[in-house]
């Protein structure tokens, strides 16, 4: 079983974020880690392919600088090997414009019986190009997944609700993401480390993948981000000095947000 | 001569710092320290051991660094093991890392044979802990729940494996040390090596103890100081953070300049070891004289910067203080490797 991971690198978010103020987006210069939404994403394959008892894991980002750091990260999880977009005509991309990269990397890793992606990333959140990817692949999709089967040629899926869980089941291929948190990622063993180094990541432009630049990054972009700023300051509460009386305060106030 | 790590050795050691922060929080080195819980004394009811960060290590190759390839191990190096050592000192582990897969990894992998081929894959899987240190009256860290012993002086060397040997448990400042003077010890278990060749063996293993409380000495002198830092950052007096306070400022500057003069000694310290430098003993003593030094200066710094309440058992820096403390005087506190130091430039 081949499972493909789409997986994003991220500035650390230990490090302060920085946004450039020429084009009011999240500064991705410096060096970039494993989101680690994605890592859930890469645990399951692992586990998923290991079950099937053979295929393997493949990587597919999109990053500036031919970013590799994150990918290292997954690599050394286990992941066999990777694809990397890395392009300047993708700086400005919105959530389409980097599912249409996506979609067309993933057909680039080969043949895959699934695809998995983390629900959002942790440094846009949109949370919107999973089902995308799946929709310009002619795929079905299935979101927020915490546990998942593979049965003969169809994926049986917990998909997590409010209220608990949905037994959901649909053919593969198909595109599932899948929450934070549902499995426990390994560290990597310095065995794996050391093997990372040496496998192979396909570094691909947009034009590889026979897209139009045009499509891709600002000049495709649908979205202007036409100004930032900083969010509203929460204000004061009401501290009320308890007489003996201050319950009926509390009651009174919760009587007009009709409450009770 | 380069002793700056590659980039193999930052990510083993960025990997090990990540599992260390999941698997070895302060309340885990909390919960290791001996005594009934909640007892004055900072008891946690524990064993001296973390056992999920132990496993998690085993499991990542860690323990493993320096056992053959044949044995399970990664056969690596000096150089790739101390900064691991680093890390388990930031984390104030209190395992044996570096009594089972240092010093006796690096002895076992030296001296082969019989033991060496039973002990070393089992060692590199996690399956047995090994306190060590001089055959002799000194107390042994990790000693209550080792499986095994390494001890040795000039003459003999030996191995002992935990039943052939008498305990007697001993106190320490620091309640996960696991303390205790082993009885009887000159006859049990096996001579590793005995005769002329025991001192050169007896003195690798303890320079290897030495390096090794000397890397986990620097850790948790970078762990206070961060700490501390973070503290002055945010209490505030007199309308302002006490850090900007130059009494403040300047106890953590000397103690930052002391952590960052002994790091270096620590790390060519183990390129000297891994590289068989004649000089690798005087390198092993400079680096545990400044790292003990540093620790007491940053443990001093840490406390009085931390005021009334770095006292408390209930707040962490004290996990790591009195850890410093005990490793500062263990395997030769800072006059006996100056004197040492001395000894090998020719001074008085």
């Amino acid at each position: 079983m081949n499972v493909v991971v789409c997986v994003k690198q991220i500035p650390d978010p230990a490090d302060p974020g920085a946004l450039d103020p020429s084009t009011k987006t999240l500064k991705r210069d410096g060096k970039l880690i494993l989101d680690e939404s994605d890592s859930y994403g890469v645990e399951m394959a692992l586990q998923l392919v290991d079950a099937a008892g053979g295929g393997e894991v493949t990587l597919v980002s999109m990053a500036p600088n031919s970013e590799v750091g994150g990918l290292r990260t997954a690599l050394a999880m286990g992941a066999a090997k990777a694809v990397l977009v890395s392009d300047d005509a993708l700086k400005g991309s919105d959530a389409l414009g980097t599912s249409k990269v996506l979609a067309k990397a993933i057909e680039r890793a080969g043949a895959a019986d699934l695809i998995l992606t983390a629900t959002e990333s942790s440094d846009g959140y949109t949370g919107t190009v999973p089902e995308m990817v799946a929709e310009l692949m002619g795929l079905p999709s299935v979101t927020f997944a915490k546990s998942i089967t593979i049965d003969g040629g169809a994926a049986k899926v917990q998909r997590q609700t409010e209220a608990g869980y949905d037994d959901v089941e649909c053919p593969l291929p198909a595109v599932v993401s899948v929450t934070a948190g549902v499995v426990e990622p390994r560290y990597p063993s310095f065995k794996g480390i050391m093997a990372a180094k040496s496998k192979p990541v396909d570094e691909v432009t947009v034009a590889d993948l026979g897209i139009d630049a045009g499509a891709v990054g600002w000049a495709g972009g649908g979205q202007e981000i036409v100004e930032v700023a900083e969010a509203e300051a929460r204000e004061a509460g009401t501290i009320v000095e308890d007489d003996g009386e201050g319950f009926q305060k509390v009651v009174d106030y919760l009587s007009e947000l009709k409450v009770i | 001569m380069r002793f700056a790590p590659t980039e193999d050795q930052v990510d083993f050691r960025d990997a090990v710092r990540a599992l260390l922060a999941d698997t070895c929080p302060p309340e885990a080195v909390r919960a290791a320290w001996g005594g009934r819980v909640g007892e004055e004394t900072g008891g946690g009811g524990g064993d001296g051991r973390v056992r999920a960060a132990w496993s998690a290590l085993a499991e990542m190759g860690v323990l493993g660094v320096l056992v053959p390839e044949s044995a399970g191990g990664l056969g690596l190096d000096d150089e790739d093991m101390v900064p691991l050592l680093v890390e388990c000192g930031r984390a104030a582990l209190p395992d044996p890392v570096t009594a089972t897969a240092y010093v006796a990894a690096a002895t076992l992998r030296d001296v082969g044979g019989e033991v060496a081929d039973g002990w070393l894959p089992r060692l590199a899987a996690g399956e047995v802990a090994v306190a060590a240190g001089p055959l002799g009256d000194a107390p042994l860290a990790g000693a209550l729940t080792a499986d095994a012993f390494l001890v040795g002086d000039d003459a003999v060397l030996r191995w002992i494996p935990a039943g052939d040997v008498e305990l007697e448990p001993l106190e320490s400042v620091d309640g996960s040390r696991g303390l205790a003077r082993l009885r009887g010890a000159a006859t049990a278990g096996t001579a590793l090596v005995e005769g002329p060749a025991a001192a050169t063996v007896s003195a690798a293993a303890a320079d290897r103890a030495a390096l090794g409380a000397a890397a986990e000495l620097v850790g948790l002198s970078e762990r206070m100081l961060a700490m501390t830092v973070a503290y002055a950052s945010e209490r505030r007096q007199f309308g302002v953070p006490i850090g900007s306070f130059q009494a403040v400022k300047h106890q953590l500057a000397d103690a930052s300049l002391a952590v960052a003069f002994a790091a270096p000694l620590v790390l060519r310290a183990a390129n000297s070891l891994a590289h068989g430098d004649p000089d690798a003993g005087l390198h092993v003593s400079m680096a545990k004289a400044k790292a003990s030094s540093a620790a007491r200066t940053a443990a001093d710094a840490s406390l009085q910067c931390h005021g009334a309440i770095g006292y408390t058992v209930e707040y962490d820096l004290h996990l790591f203080m009195k850890r410093a403390w005990a490793l500062s005087a263990q395997a030769g506190g800072p006059d006996q490797h100056r004197a040492r130091v001395r000894a090998a430039l020719g001074l008085r």
